[in-house]
Order: C-alpha cells, then sequence, then structure tokens
C-alpha cells in the first residue's frame, strides 16, 4: 500500500497549523522558537512530499536553505534571548512590555 | 543529474555572468575586508567607518557611471539559470540601496560615537543587507528570492538588537526576530503551494522549474482558478505585506522602530520597505499577472485600512519614533495605491519608484535631525521635547521642517509630486472610493506632521528642552543636511530630472 500526496500534505498543513496557534498563544519565548520551527518543518515536509509525487528536485533543493536559514535564526533568536534574560529576567512575552510607554 | 549540473555550471562559467552581479560582489568583499580591518590593530581599526563610507561611495560612483544591467544586453535578460533577471528597475533600485547603505552608515557614524558597542560588525551588516535587497528585488525565482530576503532579514534582527545594552533594543529585536520569522514561514508555505501546483503533471501547463517566474506565471495563466494557486498567492502576499508594514501584518511596526538604534529605523523604513514594494511589483507583474482580478480588491482593501490606521493612530502618539512608524505604515498605503493601480495603467510602476524616492531623502533628513539632536537613549524622544526647539537650533529646525513638509506632501516638497501622481494614477484607474480615502488620510496626516513643526517653532512656554541639550551641527551634517533637503525641493519642483514621470 502507498500512502497518497494528500495525507502528507495534511499531516503538513495540521504540523503548520499546530506551530502557528503555538506562536501565537504561548507565552514562554523558547516555545514560541519550538514552533516556528515546527511551522518551517511543516513547509520542509510539503516541500519534499511535492517534490517526490512531482518527480522535480527543485524542492529537495530548497529544502537545504531553508534549514540553514532555520539554523541561523535560532541561533541569534537563543542569543537575543540571553541577553534580554541578563537584563530583565525573563522572557515571558507578556512581561516583555517595556515600549509603548 | 550530474551531466546537467555540469552543463549548467559550464553555462555559467562560458558567458561569465558574474560581471552581471559585479555590484553586489564589490559589496560583499567590502564588507569581508572592513572585518579584516578590524582584526590588524586598534590603530587601524578606528579607521573602519571612513573606509565603509568611503568604499560605498565609490561602488555608488562606479555604479553611476556603468550600468550593470547592461552586461547582459538588453532588460529582462536572465542570469544564472533564470534565478536573476535585469528589469527596468534593477540599475536604479541598486543606486537606491548603496545611496541608503551609505547615508545610514553616516548617521551610524553619529550613533556610534561614544557608545561603547562593536564599530566594524555594524558597517558590515549594512552593507550585506544593500547587497541582499539588491539581489532580492532581482531575483526571478523563488529560491533566489527566499534566500535574498533571509539574508537581509537576519542581517536585520542583528542591527535591532544592536545596542545590546539597552533591553528597550532587545526587546524590539526579539519582538521583530519572532514576527519576522513567523512571516517568513507563511512567505514559504505559499510558495510550497505554488511549487506543488505548478509542477502537478495532471495540470496543464505544469513546469519541471515551477518556482521559476517565468515558468508560474505561463501556468497561472491556465490555471487561474485553481484553489491551490489562489491559496498560495494569498500566502506569499501576506508574506511581503508583513516586509512592507501594511494593515493587517503591521503589528510590529511601532514597537520595532521604537526600540531598534535610530539609523537602523530610518534603514528598516526606506530600504526595507523599498524591497518589499519591488518585490510585490515583480511578482504582481509575473507570476501573479492571470491572477489581478482576484488580487485586486484584497489590495485595494489593505491599501485603504493601511492608510487609515496608520494615519489615525499616529494621530494620538507622542513618541517621535513610533510616529514615524505608524505614518510609514499609511506611506506604505499611499504605495500600495501604485500598486493597486499598475494593473491598468502603465506608468504607475515609474510613480511608485519616484514615491519610494522622494521617501528616501526625505525620511534621512528627518532621521538625520532626531540623530542630532536626541542624547542618552533614543527610544524616548517626544514632541514635548521639542518644543521651541528652533530657538536653539534653527538650522535643525529648518532642515526637519522641509523634511516633514516632504513627507506630508507640501508643495513645492518631492513629497507632493509623488503622492499627486499616485492619486493620479487612481482616479484614472477608476479607484474613486480609494482615492476618497488616501486624500482624507492626507489630511489627517497633516495635523500630525505640523504638530511636531508646531511644537519646535511655536510653543507658548518658555522652555528650551531639547534644544539647549543638543550641540549645534558640525559644516559637515550642515552640508548633508542641506543637499538632501535641496534635493528634495528639486525633485518637487523637476521631478523630471530622475528621468522616471
Amino acid at each position: 500500500m502507498t500512502i497518497g500526496l494528500n495525507a502528507f500534505l495534511i499531516v503538513a498543513g495540521l504540523l503548520f497549523a499546530i506551530g502557528m496557534l503555538g506562536v501565537t498563544l504561548r507565552r514562554n519565548t523558547l516555545v514560541i522558537f519550538m514552533s516556528l520551527e515546527l511551522m518551517l518543518n511543516a513547509v520542509n515536509l510539503a516541500l519534499v512530499t511535492f517534490s517526490r509525487y512531482n518527480g522535480t528536485m527543485d524542492g529537495n533543493l530548497f529544502v537545504f536553505f531553508i534549514i540553514t536559514v532555520a539554523a541561523a535564526e535560532v541561533a541569534l533568536g537563543l542569543a537575543i534571548i540571553v541577553a534580554l534574560f541578563k537584563r530583565r529576567e525573563t522572557i515571558m512575552v507578556e512581561q516583555l512590555n517595556a515600549l509603548n510607554r | 543529474m550530474n551531466e546537467g549540473l555540469a552543463d549548467f555550471l559550464r553555462g555559467i562559467a562560458a558567458t561569465n555572468e558574474w560581471w552581471y552581479i559585479m555590484p553586489e560582489i564589490l559589496l560583499a568583499v567590502l564588507a569581508l575586508g572592513l572585518l579584516v580591518l578590524e582584526l590588524l590593530s586598534p590603530a587601524i581599526r578606528k579607521h573602519v567607518p571612513r573606509v565603509a563610507m568611503g568604499g560605498l561611495g565609490l561602488i555608488l560612483a562606479l555604479l553611476l557611471m556603468v550600468d550593470c544591467s547592461d552586461c547582459m544586453g538588453a532588460n529582462g535578460q536572465s542570469a544564472f539559470g533564470g534565478l536573476l533577471q535585469s528589469n527596468e528597475w534593477s540599475h536604479l533600485m541598486r543606486v537606491f540601496f548603496v545611496f541608503s547603505a551609505l547615508m545610514v552608515s553616516y548617521l551610524g557614524g553619529i550613533f556610534l560615537a561614544g557608545r561603547n558597542l562593536a564599530q566594524s560588525e555594524f558597517y558590515h551588516l549594512v552593507i550585506l543587507v544593500a547587497a541582499a535587497m539588491m539581489l532580492l528585488v532581482q531575483s526571478n525565482h523563488f529560491v533566489m528570492l527566499f534566500v535574498a530576503l533571509e539574508m537581509a532579514t537576519v542581517a536585520f534582527y542583528v542591527l535591532v538588537a544592536y545596542r545590546r545594552t539597552s533591553s528597550l533594543s532587545l526587546e524590539a529585536g526579539i519582538k521583530y526576530l519572532i514576527l519576522g520569522a513567523l512571516s517568513s514561514s507563511i512567505l514559504l508555505f505559499g510558495i510550497v503551494l505554488l511549487y506543488g501546483a505548478g509542477g502537478n503533471p495532471a495540470l496543464p501547463g505544469a513546469s519541471g522549474d515551477s518556482l521559476n517566474f517565468d515558468a508560474l506565471e505561463s501556468f497561472i495563466a491556465l490555471n487561474p482558478d485553481n484553489p491551490v494557486v489562489l491559496t498560495g498567492a494569498m500566502l506569499v502576499l501576506a508574506g511581503i505585506c508583513f516586509k512592507i508594514g501594511a494593515v493587517p501584518f503591521q503589528i510590529w511596526v511601532p514597537d520595532v522602530y521604537q526600540g531598534a538604534p535610530n539609523p537602523v529605523t530610518a534603514y528598516l523604513a526606506i530600504a526595507s520597505k523599498a524591497a518589499g514594494f519591488m518585490v510585490l511589483l515583480s511578482l504582481l507583474h509575473g507570476p501573479f499577472l492571470a491572477l489581478q482580478d482576484f488580487l485586486l480588491p484584497v489590495l485595494v482593501f489593505i491599501a485603504a485600512a493601511s492608510i487609515l490606521f496608520g494615519n489615525i493612530a499616529a494621530v494620538m502618539q507622542r513618541n517621535l519614533k513610533r510616529l514615524l512608524g505608524l505614518s510609514g505604515i499609511a506611506h506604505a498605503g499611499y504605495l500600495l495605491i501604485g500598486v493597486a493601480a499598475s494593473f491598468t495603467i502603465e506608468w504607475v510602476d515609474n510613480a511608485v519608484v519616484f514615491y519610494l524616492i522622494t521617501y528616501l531623502l526625505a525620511s534621512f533628513v528627518v532621521f538625520l535631525v532626531l540623530s542630532l539632536s536626541g542624547e542618552g537613549d533614543d527610544a524616548d524622544l517626544n514632541i514635548e521635547r521639542y518644543a521651541n526647539f528652533s530657538r536653539e537650533q534653527p538650522f535643525l529646525s529648518g532642515a526637519l521642517t522641509c523634511g516633514l513638509g516632504s513627507l506630508a506632501g507640501i508643495p513645492p516638497m518631492g513629497g507632493f509630486v509623488a503622492k499627486l501622481l499616485l492619486f493620479v494614477a487612481a482616479f484614472q484607474a477608476g479607484l474613486y472610493g480609494l482615492l476618497g480615502v488616501a486624500v482624507l488620510g492626507v489630511v489627517i496626516s497633516v495635523y500630525y506632521y505640523f504638530g511636531w513643526i508646531r511644537a519646535l517653532y511655536f510653543n507658548g512656554s518658555s522652555v528650551t528642552a531639547l534644544g539647549e541639550a543638543s550641540n549645534a551641527p558640525t559644516l559637515q551634517n550642515r552640508f548633508v543636511l542641506c543637499a538632501l533637503v535641496v534635493a528634495i525641493v528639486v525633485l518637487g519642483i523637476f521631478p523630471a530630472v530622475v528621468s522616471l514621470v
């Protein structure tokens, strides 16, 4: 039995939606970062699926670029979180409200 | 597969397409060179700002002399297997981005003086962002678009959080990073849907290279009603709207503009927005051309909502950098009028570019005055602190008035002609409702821009809070401000000097 294109796409769509909900609903910056990674990986899954079913290699190649960029983003994000924690002793979004005063 | 790759590389080597991206290569060499200079010795290190600005000036001069798009022959020629394509704007936008990098470096010199922050890395990142944006506006392939966009965005994350001793700057950095990464994911999901639909062998016009704009254009022309294509196009549009700060993706703009260092705020407002609009134009005139009936109402709604939201929120705002951010949302709205009208009226692209140029000049005047007058933390500059500024600083006040007048669209400033052109375009395209909203927006914007000017000149009390604290501008700063103001006025009186309109 082979698994169809739609099954993969539904999983990718669900992962994307879970990630999006995580970014908008969770309060901890680290969890938000994990949710962002989940969204990017949902994209990767969809790319690989389309690449396989359409028979073109571009999608597989694109995945490497996305992984690289995601790594750069997370490295930066963690650095900013550490610096921010040193100043404010919190990483919860509701307490990061010093702007707009 | 290997044969294909080898052929591809051989083709690039044979045609020597590297000449085509020579300005970008020179910028990258300059950026890396700065880091090497930093390593050499402390005596050389203090010349880094001068080397950065000198190098940028040299590249700008070279660009004004040589049009690199011509290296590839006629416009519309693609390079690197279709990754890049020169269009009628690529040369002008290269000049635009190098000039803004030069101005941001100049502002950066003022900002970094006396602050205990890394010096060379600032110029390094500013130059890399310029190179990335130059590639971004010429990209003709979604992989190229994504990589160039992320190269610029990741550098911006660092720049926004550059003042790492200030929790405001760091907070702005993390907000920009979370929302920027979110928008990138949305953009990517859109790209994936377009890639999947465009490569599906079951659909007419499917292509093996469905990330390429040309292949997608012919595919979408055959399948304009495909729901996957429509969803993908909407998601890509949402990702770009985030970058230009249009409603409903404007949520990051005020916080990030306030927290970021002054030069970075200027860079975000000008170069980031310009790059977003050029990408939007090339997408709408390329792959999404066949979807215009579907996209036009969406664009009109976003434009109207941006103009109203930006202007109304700016009226209440007392913090100047937030005010500039909110009015930037309104400016994005005016520019979107041009984008919406460009489906039917051909010359509107020119008007959009002209608007971007006047916005660049006026914004740099305003940010230069902000940098020269701000002391200490530049995130808390309120209108009240400018009370009676003109008594102590008549020159800076005059320049600020010209800059704000151009942003508000008062003749004879360049901003007036730019707005007029966009409004005429909206009228010709029959977007009357949008035109009404835009005129209302301009009226509201005059109120808050002139509130600031009024604070400079006419204020009953005798406090001169900021005026006394600021030093008189040096001869160099006066010269730069004068040149920018003259350019604004010249553009207002003789708009044809840019040979666009």
